[in-house]
């Protein structure tokens, strides 16, 4: 015995390994990111997780135990010398002890899962407030939600109620799809001709980032989608929005000339206005047939299923949640959907793209132009149902510029110094907003957001409405009004 | 009943034709290993290429459609091509050695299922030359990879291609069930036979039973797609999960088909390098028969997401979990098997160790998404992608590379260099780690599997910059092998018979092994049958030690009977190989004349199946062939009946 | 207890060798090959009964099946499995001609089989029934037409047998080239009594399922 083992330095360093990888997992959790499964936000995502960490734990004692057995089974037994060790062919006992402790270990992981299969599974608990019904169709590659009792239609984003049970019959029109928002619920496949089922509930208000798991073609990584849990009188807002046409347009304004070309190139597949009467099953019904012509016409069909407009304005996102809804990014789409997103059935198939051999839109930048005014536009005629859109990330001064087009804040107040709409061109309002009160231009830029009435510039009228925005949501607004030169 | 022959009857035993008509099982594992070793270097380019994409947020290197093909080439390369037929080298190579048998029992089927594989996998690679991959993922998940959805060529030469493959593997299954059986050398009792082949049955018989599963799966979508039937066509009802039960009942099974070979390898190698007989022998085995039978039971894991309902998940995770309970069984007698040895850490034995540590955590984290709720989070994510390359790459590329460094001397006759192999070892054992173990967390951090790219706020670039880091720490690792490769073959350290101190019947025989493998077929009385003739004073030991004493050591008396037995057979001595000294009967050395049919019927089956893509007049052509290859085989004798015995030896 | 665990037993050349479980290795190929089948076979069938009575359109199996037809081709395959039998006894017995008369008896019965198959399947191709109509016609034609070409096989290698039984290559000793061919073609028989009984007996009223349209006909 030259050399004298020493079981306790080994322990330590049998120890350290498995340590160090708990602590870089931990550490790694990271429930701000956002789809970390460790964010969690509702009821299903945290019984989910937590059961996860239940079975980590035992299995990282199970590594423990069996790698440690492994480095002091290599240390304690390295040869020594020439003596051939003992030919020992086995152990009975210790072959049942070792199949019956992992049973043990199995079992006791077993029992929890199963009640979390059966509590996950049955759908949305009844006693935990009214549940909201909601269906999630799946399409390449975007997502279309259907209230069926409040009759609303849109897509890529899921607007639910805080608090509120929220039941989701899933399908889809295609292939498979997979439904997955990480903080709120794991996943469940959108399987044509099997309607599956997913429930959650929001427990905090916010944007609550979801995509498709299960492989689905060439834009399966851009085939995104957001869940907006709002308080509930929000959400009965939006709801209301949903319902409620926008204003006219203003004849020759680009909107409006927007409109007719929406009309021409566009609506036969995007349906912009389900607020009106019976305009839900209407819509079902068109979206039905859409598909039955491209699947009668697989190659060469001008019509395929396509995201709902309504309220477009309303949106956070574009291209099924890959990029911000703002002006820019709706231009680039519309002249090139493949600029943000590759594969999309409307660059394929419809006429407008079909007609140029670069597959760009056939239509002129004014046109472009026109068309995203339009949908820009296209928001609730009554400013109290507008919702101030939660917006995360990014720059403040980005989150206002989103905020500013989606409450509606550009159709009265021009980003052009010599153009005036209704309201003040905000043109370099940082510097002018000096000259007029004795306020900071923050302060002052405040002031006339809660208050439009406190000052009035010279030769407008006070007509301005704002929706109720929280204060955060303010300071974004601000500063990027103050940006604008 | 002669035809006239096109060919004389193949007799060069040097040279490339010596190779394309070979029916020696060594030289048929040789190929499989070659080929499929230069396919493992295609795989890894595949993954590197993917990870190059994905080491940055909002990459543009990879265009999406090529980065499809990529991972759906990538996944079917390494199942089909690298891990089955490296396997299939082993089996080849080892099987008959390690039974006392010359070859397997249907030489010349073991020279077609080397060729369908060569073909097949030719024809499925095929496909990037002409720019239309497969695109749909290794899984081929119907209605995604029907026509309506996917209309480029690409899943057709998937398709095809599996199916060609399939019938490789499932001739050699079959041959090696035969072989198994039938062919082992007197005294060796199925209890007696050596781990590695008892793991190689069962995987025999998993492969006959799974890949029939999967050509049905394969045949239905082949003729949706080419011939506009309904099997998948969701608007004529076809119904998209039936394609997952289909795929998933041939693709569990496959799970083990792929790392119970390696499970075996392990086996042979802890106890030769812990000086100890394997631990719980019968226990091990058993442990391997259960996997095997239970993995037919587990396959709706791989669809919990799926909305089997609560009932049939409930179910499925129990079972998947129980198989849990044999797996544990095999670790802790592989344990118990280093436990009290004299452990000598060669390189063959680091990888083994490795095999037991890596394939553990693959085998942890497949616990954490058999329970349903925990995989709904996991399910399609980089989770999994993490857990089954422990498995897949921890486990059964790690204990194959064990068993290159391990029998390499007995198959070349020189040594691998030690130094270089520690040096392999190591990055590779780094890199890996480095790779995957990362991939838990961004999975589990909301990354879903295949995506060809992620946007930059999700907060996964770091983790994926160090995934893609370990990769190329791997490929590193992949060429230190490669080098020792050519340095080991420039400085041809002799091996010896027996450089290890092996156990099994292997090691008895000369290095690189003759042509006939023994020239007296032994008569076993023991397992580790070599072992206990070298060192007879262990014999009580291993007998005796434990108090359960099931077993009895035979009496030499009642071998002698059978030697006697086995004497006065066989009449007329035909190979050249004939040594004057058998004492033990099989005096006989016979083996079979090489033929070229096999690589014929081999080329025409392939050419069908590239017909099958509607091409007539390449159908009718591969009609002849495949004719004139079953023909030609079916009229040859399987040794001409040679004036001369002594026209064919050298 | 068997140490040697060896049986005398032809090998595949005809000679005489050892086996470890007394069966020829071409036996034992062809069972484990038969279990191959079944699992092929099997998928195939489940398929059938997955997709039973999810025609969204017809022809409807109670449209176009004809059991009393079916079931003469049913005896005739059955009797041709009798016929195989005899050849094979014939031939172990070394009565060659006789042996040779009862394969190719097998060859004819296995025909007609065909025969009458050919006529089904044009017989509700004229139905309007096609592979592409609906899921009936797909899961029908495609298990149905694989157990047909297993058939095909299985009368090309007892032609082969035959010839080589006429010839005189085929004899006593080396009967078990036929016993081979008898083990494929009763296992090819068994089978298609499983089909005859899911399609003709099962099936055969399928009439259209809730919500699909009954079928016409043209």
């Amino acid at each position: 015995m030259q050399h004298r083992f020493i079981p306790s330095r080994f322990l330590k360093l049998a120890l350290l390994v498995p340590a160090l990888a708990a602590t870089f997992i931990i550490a790694a959790c990271s429930p701000q990111h956002p789809q970390s499964t460790f964010g969690y936000a509702g009821p299903v995502a945290r019984d989910q997780g937590e059961l996860f960490l239940f079975i980590f734990w035992i299995a990282v004692f199970v590594f423990i135990v069996v790698e440690g057995a492994i480095i002091y089974a290599a240390i304690r037994y390295r040869k020594r010398d020439e003596k051939i060790p003992k030919q020992v062919h086995g152990n009975t006992k210790l072959e049942i002890t070792w199949t019956i402790v992992p049973s043990i270990v199995i079992a006791i992981i077993a029992v929890p899962t199963i009640i979390g299969i059966w509590e996950q599974q049955r759908g949305a608990p009844t006693d935990q407030g009214d549940i909201l019904e909601v269906e999630a169709i799946g399409h390449r590659w975007w997502f279309e939600f259907r209230y069926p009792n409040q009759e609303v239609v849109t897509a890529n984003e899921m607007h639910v109620p805080v608090g509120r049970p929220v039941n989701i019959k899933l399908t889809s029109q295609d292939v498979i799809h997979s439904f997955w928002v990480p903080k709120l619920a794991g996943k469940v496949d959108m399987v044509p001709l099997n309607d599956n089922l997913i429930w959650f509930i929001a427990e905090e208000p916010g944007i609550y980032d979801g995509q498709c798991a299960e492989f689905c073609g060439i834009a399966h990584a851009h085939m995104r989608f957001r869940v907006i849990a709002h308080p509930e009188e929000d959400f009965q807002n939006w709801i209301a929005g949903m319902r409620t046409p926008p204003e006219p347009f203003e004849a020759g304004s680009s909107a409006q000339q927007g409109q007719t070309l929406f009309a021409t190139h566009c609506k036969t597949c995007h349906t912009d206005d389900s607020w009106r009467q019976d305009a839900y099953s209407l819509e079902i019904q068109q979206q039905d047939s859409r598909w039955a012509t491209w699947l009668a016409d697989i190659e060469d069909s001008r019509i395929v299923s396509a995201p709902n407009m309504t309220n477009y304005s309303q949106r956070h996102f574009l291209g099924a949640g890959i990029k911000e809804n703002s002006r820019e990014n709706l231009i680039r789409w519309i002249t090139d959907p493949n600029d943000i997103k590759i594969g999309t059935s409307m660059q394929d198939h419809a006429a407008v793209y079909q007609e140029r051999a670069d597959n760009k839109a056939n239509l002129s930048p004014q046109e472009i132009e026109n068309i995203a005014d339009y949908l820009l536009a296209l928001k609730p005629g009554d400013i109290s149902q507008i919702v101030a859109p939660l917006i995360t990330g990014g720059t403040p001064e980005e989150r206002g510029e989103q905020l500013f087009i989606s409450i509606g804040c550009n159709a009265c107040h021009s980003l052009d110094a010599d153009t005036t709409i209704v309201g003040p061109s905000l043109v370099g309002i940082a510097d002018r907003a000096g000259t007029r009160t004795s306020l900071s231009a923050d302060d002052y830029l405040r002031q006339s957001i809660n208050d439009p009435g406190a000052y009035i510039v010279d030769g407008f009228t006070n007509s301005m409405v704002v929706p109720k925005i929280p204060p955060d949501q303010v300071n974004d607004l601000i500063a990027y009004i103050t940006t604008l030169e | 009943m002669r035809l006239p022959r096109i060919f004389p009857r193949p007799t060069s035993e040097h040279g490339i034709w010596s190779w394309v008509s070979t029916v020696d099982h060594k030289r048929i594992g040789t190929l499989y290993a070659v080929t499929s070793f230069l396919w493992f270097l295609v795989g890894g380019v595949e993954a590197l290429l993917m990870r190059l994409q994905l080491s940055q947020a909002d990459s543009t290197l990879i265009d999406p459609e090529t980065f499809n093909q990529l991972f759906t080439m990538h996944g079917t390369t390494m199942v089909f091509l690298v891990v089955m037929p490296l396997s299939a080298a082993f089996f080849n190579w080892l099987v008959p050695l390690q039974i006392g048998a010359r070859d397997v029992a249907f030489p010349r089927l073991n020279a077609l299922s080397y060729w369908i594989f060569l073909f097949g996998s030719l024809f499925l690679n095929f496909s990037w030359v002409v720019g239309d991959a497969p695109n749909g993922g290794w899984f081929g998940y119907a209605p995604n990879s029907h026509v309506a959805y996917n209309p480029t060529d690409g899943m057709t030469y998937w398709v095809i291609g599996l199916n060609i493959l399939g019938v490789a593997s499932i001739a050699a299954g079959l041959n090696f069930i035969v072989t198994i059986l039938n062919m082992r050398a007197p005294g060796m009792t199925l209890t007696k036979m050596p781990v590695f082949t008892w793991m190689t049955f069962v995987t025999s018989v998993l492969i006959v039973l799974a890949l029939p599963v999967l050509t049905v799966a394969l045949i239905q979508l082949q003729v949706d797609r080419l011939y506009g039937t309904n099997f998948y066509n969701s608007a004529a009802g076809g119904d998209p999960v039936l394609w997952q039960h289909v795929f998933w009942l041939f693709g569990h099974p496959e799970v083990y088909i792929l790392i119970l070979p390696a499970m075996g390898i392990v086996s042979e190698i802890l106890p030769v390098f812990s000086r100890k007989p394997l631990f719980g022998y019968s226990f091990l085995v058993f442990a391997g028969v259960a996997i095997g039978f239970m993995g037919w039971f587990v396959w709706s894991h791989h669809m919990f997401t799926v909305g089997l309902g609560p009932a049939a998940n409930s179910a499925f995770a129990i079972s998947t979990m129980a198989i849990a309970i044999p797996t544990g069984v095999k670790i802790f007698n592989w344990l118990g098997t280093m436990w009290g040895g004299s452990i000598r850490f060669s390189t063959a034995m680091l990888f083994a160790i490795s095999f037991i540590a890596m394939f553990t955590i693959g085998g942890l984290s497949g616990v954490m998404h058999a329970s349903v709720p925990t995989d709904a989070q996991q399910q399609d994510t980089y989770f999994v992608v993490a857990h089954f390359h422990y498995v897949l790459f921890g486990g059964a590329i790690m204990a194959i590379f064990g068993g290159i460094y391990f029998w390499w001397p007995k198959a070349t006759g020189y040594m691998l260099s030690e130094g270089w192999g520690k040096a392999n070892w190591l990055i590779m054992l780094i890199g890996f780690n480095l790779q995957f173990a990362p991939q838990h967390w961004l999975g589990l951090d909301g990354m879903p599997r295949r995506v060809f790219t992620y946007a930059e706020n999700m907060g996964w670039e770091n983790t994926n910059m160090y995934a893609s880091a370990g990769g190329f720490l791997m490929a590193l690792g992949v060429l230190l092998f490669i080098i020792n490769v050519f340095y080991s073959a420039r400085k041809r350290v002799p091996a010896g018979d027996d450089p290890w101190d092996g156990r099994t019947l292997e090691w008895t025989m000369s290095s690189p092994p003759p042509h006939y493998n023994f020239a007296t077929i032994p008569v076993v009385e023991h397992r580790d049958d070599f072992w206990f003739k070298k060192y007879p004073e262990t014999i009580a030991e291993y007998y005796h030690d434990d108090h359960a004493g099931e077993l009895t050591a035979p009496s030499g008396a009642q071998f002698d009977d059978d030697v006697d037995m086995a004497e006065d057979e066989h009449a007329e001595a035909h190979a050249s190989d004939h040594h004057g000294d058998d004492d033990h009967g099989h005096g006989d050395i016979h083996l079979p004349d090489m033929s070229y049919y096999p690589f014929i019927l081999a080329l025409g089956l392939t050419i069908v199946g590239a017909g099958l893509m509607t091409i007539i007049p390449v159908i009718i052509i591969g009609t002849i062939v495949l004719l004139w290859g079953l023909i030609g085989w079916s009229m040859e004798p399987v040794n001409d009946p040679a004036p001369d015995g002594a026209a064919h030896g050298h | 207890m068997a140490a040697s665990a060896t049986y005398e037993v032809k090998n595949e050349y005809g000679e005489v060798i050892n086996t470890s479980t007394g069966l020829s290795n071409k036996k034992l190929l062809m069972w484990a090959f038969l279990g191959s089948d079944v699992m092929f076979f099997g998928s195939f069938i489940a398929t059938f009964l997955v997709y039973r009575n999810r025609s969204l359109v017809g022809p409807y199996p109670a449209d176009v099946l004809d059991i009393p037809i079916t079931s003469v081709s049913t005896f005739v395959l059955l009797m041709s499995s009798l016929a195989m039998v005899l050849a094979l006894s014939y031939i172990q017995q070394g009565r060659q001609k006789l042996g040779t008369f009862w394969i190719f008896s097998v060859v004819v019965l296995g025909a007609i089989f065909l025969l009458f198959q050919v006529y089904e399947f044009n017989h509700f191709v004229h139905l309007g029934l096609t592979p592409r109509t609906n899921l009936f016609g797909t899961t029908f034609f495609i298990l149905t037409g694989l157990h047909g070409a297993h058939v095909t096989l299985g009368v090309l290698w007892l032609m082969f047998l035959g010839f080589g039984s006429l010839k005189g290559t085929l004899r006593a000793d080396n009967a078990i080239d036929l016993e081979l061919a008898g083990l494929y073609w009763h296992f090819v028989d068994i089978v298609w009594i499983v089909i005859f009984t899911v399609i003709y007996l099962i099936s055969a009223r399928d009439v259209a399922p809730p919500g699909s349209p009954p079928f016409v006909g043209h």
